[in-house]
């Protein structure tokens, strides 16, 4: 469950209402920036890494993105998760030329660059296990989401 | 210089050296743990391959390669989303000596 504990209630948004890339990012800064959780440069930066290295995952029937950047523009390490009303296009990790339509985010904040393996492994089970990655998709409140990442244990 | 000759090295990549990279090092790790490889697994942002590639052996990057190296140089979203993972095993054995 140690990536429990990086899913901030006060940064997941279940049907979030955005046209694009941008305007996600935007939403998603905005709460993190609030809450100060990242700098200002955050926003930038997050945009322009998605713009060269791109984070969409196409897994299986479902698609969903991971972006994150540099660690100091982070203060706080969070992961915040998004769940969208309509899909938002993202270029594909592995292959900047291909889109997918991504129906949730989950945004990394992170700052340690060795010592979170465990957190990532477990964020990797509700990307890789597709029972996960559905409740993931079809959450319809915040406690929906918290419910999920305190289930994921990797022993 | 001995150690040099024997040891292979792989250069772990990502755009950022913090997070999907962390993932590809620690599926790695086990994987060179379980053939019984000599190899040395170096983290770095993709950024930095450029330079580094000469003193590897294969680049495996998580996040799209954005020039053309002088070694061989394999994607990794394998690893992430789950999907070819044996597969991707299966290839990079297939560059490294026994």
């Amino acid at each position: 469950m140690a990536v429990a504990s990086f899913i901030k209630e006060s940064l997941v948004n279940v049907g979030l209402k955005v046209e694009n890339q941008d305007q996600l990012f935007n939403a998603m800064f905005e709460k993190a920036y609030e809450q100060g959780f990242v700098k200002e440069t955050f926003l930038p930066k997050i945009k322009e890494r998605e713009s060269i290295f791109p984070t969409g995952l196409s897994v299986n029937d479902y698609s969903i993105a991971i972006p994150h950047t540099d660690p100091e523009h982070v203060v706080e390490q969070f992961i915040a998760v998004s769940v969208l009303e309509k899909p938002v296009s993202f270029h594909l990790m592995e292959d900047n030329t291909k889109t997918t339509q991504v129906q949730a985010v989950l945004m990394l904040g992170l700052n340690q660059p060795h010592s979170q393996i465990e957190v990532l492994q477990e964020l990797m089970q509700v990307i890789q296990v597709e029972d996960h990655l559905e409740k993931l998709i079809h959450a319809k409140d915040k406690s929906d989401i918290t419910a999920l990442f305190q289930s994921i244990n990797v022993s | 210089m001995v150690s040099k000759l024997n040891r292979q090295t792989i250069l772990v990549a990502c755009g950022a050296g913090i997070a999907t990279s962390t993932v590809v090092l620690d599926h790695l790790e086990e994987l060179v743990e379980r053939e019984n490889l000599k190899v040395e697994l170096v983290q770095c942002k993709i950024a930095e391959v450029a330079s580094l590639q000469f003193n590897a052996d294969l680049i495996v990057s998580s996040t799209i390669l954005p020039t053309k190296y002088s070694i061989q140089a394999l994607s990794a979203t394998a690893y992430i989303s789950g999907i070819g993972m044996e597969e991707l095993d299966k290839e990079i054995l297939s560059y490294l000596k026994k």
